[in-house]
C-alpha cells in the first residue's frame, strides 16, 4: 500500500502555510519517521495522510487513489491512526478499547465475528497487553495505555500505520520495545509504517526513511541517514549538538548554552 | 471482563426484562385503594355489578404503569447516548436543558395552537401531532443549541457544557413562566402540575402512539450503539476507526431529542432519571453502549415506575409530581458524581 503526496500545501484558517509544496512517495512496506521543531507541522501532516484535515492545495494518494475518493469507514480498513495517548471519559477495558478497532468491519448491530475475535487476541499477544485486558484504561500507566492505543491500531488490521509520538511517555524498555514491534510489523505484515517521532536517536536505529519537517516550510526527505545529518539537525533545530556514532548509526546529543560540559569545554578553549 | 456476544446480550437484558416486570407488577397492586389480585383475575361482570378491583387495575393503574415505564425507558435511553456523544457523564436531558426545551415547545403550541388547529380543522389528532412536532424541534434545538454554546465556551472541562447546560435551562424556565402567567387559572394548576413532572391518566390511544415512537427511537438508537462507543474517545479516533462523525452525531441527536420530546409531553420535566440510570447500569455493566442502552431503557423504566408509584402513595389520597421524587434522589447523586469527575478526567474533543 503506497502513499503518494504531491505538491502538498496546509494553512490553518488565515494563518501562514504550515506545509507548502510537500511531495513524497511511500513504497508499500517502508518505514518513514517525520521529525522537525515543534510547530513544523508534524501531527498536521499525519492529520493530513489519515484524511482528518482537507489540504489547502496538492494531492495525497493511497495505493493510486486519491484519499478524498475513500470513504470514512473504507479508509478505516487502509489506515489506523495512533495518537498521543489520553484518558478517556469511560472506564473501558483495554480489551474493549483494542475491540473497538474492528468497528469498520462490523455489520448493523456491530457484534465480533470468530474473525473480528481472533484479531483482536493477536493483537493483544503481540502488544503485550493481554496480561491487563480486563483493566479499565484509566488504571493503566500511560506507557501501557500506549499500548493498549498500539494494540487498537494493529487489530484494525491496515497496510498503513500513523503514529504521533508513539513512545513519548515510555521508558526506555518500553521504547524500543514498541519500536521494535512497529519494526516486525513492517518486515513480516509488509505494513507501511509513518511515525511522528522527537526522538531522533531511537528512529534513526530503525526508519528506512526519514521526512525532516523545518518551521519555514522547507524539508528534507530521503534515507535516514541523509536526512539525519549533523548539519541538517543543527540547522533544521537551530541547536549545536554532539555527533556520534555506534556502528552504522549516529546520534546527536544536544548542546545548550550552559550545560555543564559545555562550560567546561568553553573554559578550556579560553586556557590553550 | 468476556467480550459481549449476542447471546450474553440477549440473556442480561432478558433479566432486565425480568427485572422490569416484576417491578411493574408489583407497583400495580400497591395504591391508595386496596385491590385484591384474586378478584382482578376474576375480569369484569364476575360479581354482582360492576368488578371496582378489576376497573381500578386495567383502568387507571395499569396505564399509568405503563406511562410511567415509557418516559422512565426514554429518559434513560437519553442519558446515555447525550453522555456518549457529548463526551460528558453528567449529561442529561434535564440537566441540559433538552426537557425544558421541549417543554416550552408543548407550551408554545398549546397557547398558539388553539387558533392554528381551529383554522385547519385538525382536530385532536392534529392537535397531538403538532404538539409532539414542536415538542421534538425545540428538544433539537435545545441540543445544539446548549452543544454549540459549550464549545463555544470551549476550554476541556466537563463543567462548561454543564454550565451552558443550566444557562438554557434558566432562560427557557423564565419564558415558561411567561407564558404560564398568561394562561387562565384553570389550566394554571394541571400546567404547573406536568410542568413538575407528573404522570397522570392518559387515554389509550395517546400510550400506544407513544409506545411505538419511543421504542422506534430506542431501537434506532440501539443500532449506533457500537459508534457511541468510539465517538467516547473524540471525533478524531472515531473518524480513524471509521464513523462518519457528523452523521452519527446528528442522528443520536435527533432520536434522543425525540425520545425526551415524547417523554416530556407525556409527563412533563422528570430530572436526573437520565443521569442515575445510565450510572448505575455502568457500574454493574460496563460501558460498552451495545448493552447499556437497551438495560438503562430497562432500568430507567422500572425506576420510573418505582418512583411514580411512591409519589402516589406517600402522601396519600392526595398525590405530588414523580418529578420531585426523582429530583430529591437525582440531585444528591449528581453533585457526588461532579465531585468526582472534575477531579480526574482528561478529556479530547
Amino acid at each position: 500500500m503506497s502513499i503518494e503526496v504531491e505538491n502538498l500545501c496546509f494553512a490553518y484558517k488565515a494563518q501562514a502555510e504550515i506545509l507548502k509544496n510537500v511531495s513524497f512517495r511511500l513504497a508499500q512496506s517502508s518505514f518513514l519517521s517525520i521529525a522537525g521543531p515543534n510547530g513544523a507541522g508534524k501531527t498536521t501532516l499525519l492529520n493530513l495522510l489519515s484524511g482528518l484535515l482537507k489540504p489547502t492545495a496538492g494531492t495525497i494518494k493511497i495505493d493510486d487513489s486519491m484519499l478524498q475518493s475513500y470513504s470514512i469507514r473504507h479508509l478505516a480498513k487502509k489506515i489506523a491512526v495512533v495518537r498521543q495517548e489520553f484518558v478517556p471519559v469511560f472506564e473501558f477495558s483495554a480489551l474493549q478499547v483494542v475491540a473497538m478497532a474492528r468497528t469498520p468491519y462490523l455489520g448493523t448491530f456491530a457484534f465480533e465475528s470468530k474473525a473480528d475475535q481472533q484479531a483482536i487476541a493477536d493483537a493483544l499477544e503481540m502488544t503485550d497487553t493481554d496480561r491487563f485486558a480486563d483493566r479499565p484504561l484509566n488504571h493503566l500507566s500511560g506507557g501501557e495505555r500506549q499500548r493498549v492505543f498500539i494494540a487498537r491500531a494493529l487489530a484494525q488490521q491496515t497496510p498503513i500505520l500513523l503514529l504521533d509520538e508513539p513512545t513519548s511517555f515510555l521508558d526506555m524498555k518500553h521504547q524500543v520495545g514498541i519500536y521494535d514491534l512497529l519494526k516486525r510489523m513492517q518486515q513480516e505484515y509488509g505494513k507501511t509504517i509513518v511515525a511522528v517521532t522527537h526522538d531522533i536517536n531511537l528512529t534513526i536505529q530503525y526508519a528506512d526513511e526519514a521526512l525532516l519537517l523545518g518551521t519555514d516550510s522547507d524539508y528534507h526527505i530521503g534515507k535516514t541517514k541523509d536526512v539525519f545529518s549533523q548539519h541538517q539537525i543543527e540547522k533544521i533545530f537551530g541547536v549545536k549538538t554532539f555527533t556520534g556514532k555506534v556502528g552504522q548509526e549516529s546520534f546527536f546529543l544536544p548542546l545548550g548554552k550552559f550545560a555543564k560540559s559545555r562550560n567546561g569545554c568553553a573554559s578550556e578553549a579560553k586556557q590553550t | 471482563m468476556e467480550a459481549l456476544t449476542p447471546t450474553r446480550l440477549i440473556i442480561r437484558l432478558i433479566l432486565c426484562m425480568a427485572l422490569l416486570a416484576v417491578v411493574m407488577f408489583v407497583c400495580s397492586l400497591i395504591g391508595t385503594q386496596k385491590i385484591s389480585l384474586g378478584s382482578v383475575l376474576d375480569g369484569p361482570g364476575s360479581v354482582p355489578g360492576a368488578n371496582t378491583d378489576y376497573d381500578i387495575f386495567v383502568r387507571v393503574r395499569i396505564p399509568r404503569i405503563i406511562l410511567a415505564a415509557l418516559v422512565g425507558a426514554a429518559l434513560a435511553a437519553s442519558g446515555v447516548v447525550l453522555q456518549a456523544i457529548l463526551r460528558n457523564p453528567l449529561a442529561e436531558p434535564y440537566i441540559l436543558g433538552i426537557s425544558s426545551g421541549a417543554a416550552l415547545g408543548v407550551i408554545t403550541c398549546v397557547l398558539t395552537g388553539a387558533s392554528i388547529t381551529a383554522g385547519v380543522k385538525l382536530g385532536a389528532f392534529g392537535a397531538g401531532a403538532s404538539i409532539s412536532v414542536f415538542a421534538f424541534l425545540f428538544a433539537m434545538a435545545t441540543c445544539w443549541l446548549v452543544w454549540l454554546v459549550g464549545h463555544l465556551a470551549g476550554g476541556s472541562g466537563i463543567t462548561s457544557l454543564l454550565l451552558a447546560g443550566v444557562v438554557v435551562n434558566a432562560f427557557f424556565s423564565a419564558v415558561i413562566m411567561l407564558l404560564t402567567s398568561l394562561i387562565d387559572s384553570q389550566q394554571l394548576r394541571t400546567i404547573i402540575f406536568w410542568l413538575m413532572g407528573n404522570i397522570g391518566e392518559k387515554d389509550f390511544s395517546t400510550l400506544l402512539a407513544s409506545a411505538i415512537f419511543i421504542v422506534a427511537g430506542i431501537f434506532g438508537l440501539f443500532t449506533i450503539c457500537q459508534k457511541l462507543n468510539v465517538l467516547t474517545f473524540g471525533t478524531q479516533e472515531a473518524q480513524s476507526l471509521g464513523v462518519n462523525t457528523r452523521a452519527v452525531t446528528f442522528a443520536a441527536f435527533a432520536m434522543a431529542s425525540f425520545i425526551t420530546a415524547v417523554a416530556v409531553g407525556l409527563s412533563g420535566l422528570v430530572g436526573f432519571v437520565g443521569l442515575i440510570v445510565p450510572h448505575s447500569v455502568r457500574l454493574v455493566l460496563g460501558p460498552d453502549h451495545r448493552q447499556l442502552l437497551p438495560a438503562s431503557a430497562f432500568v430507567g423504566a422500572a425506576f420510573v415506575v418505582i418512583c411514580d408509584t411512591i409519589a402516589r402513595v406517600i402522601i396519600a389520597p392526595a398525590q405530588f409530581p414523580v418529578g420531585v421524587i426523582t429530583a430529591v434522589i437525582g440531585g444528591p447523586v449528581f453533585l457526588l458524581l461532579l465531585a468526582r469527575y472534575s477531579k480526574k478526567i482528561g478529556y479530547q474533543r
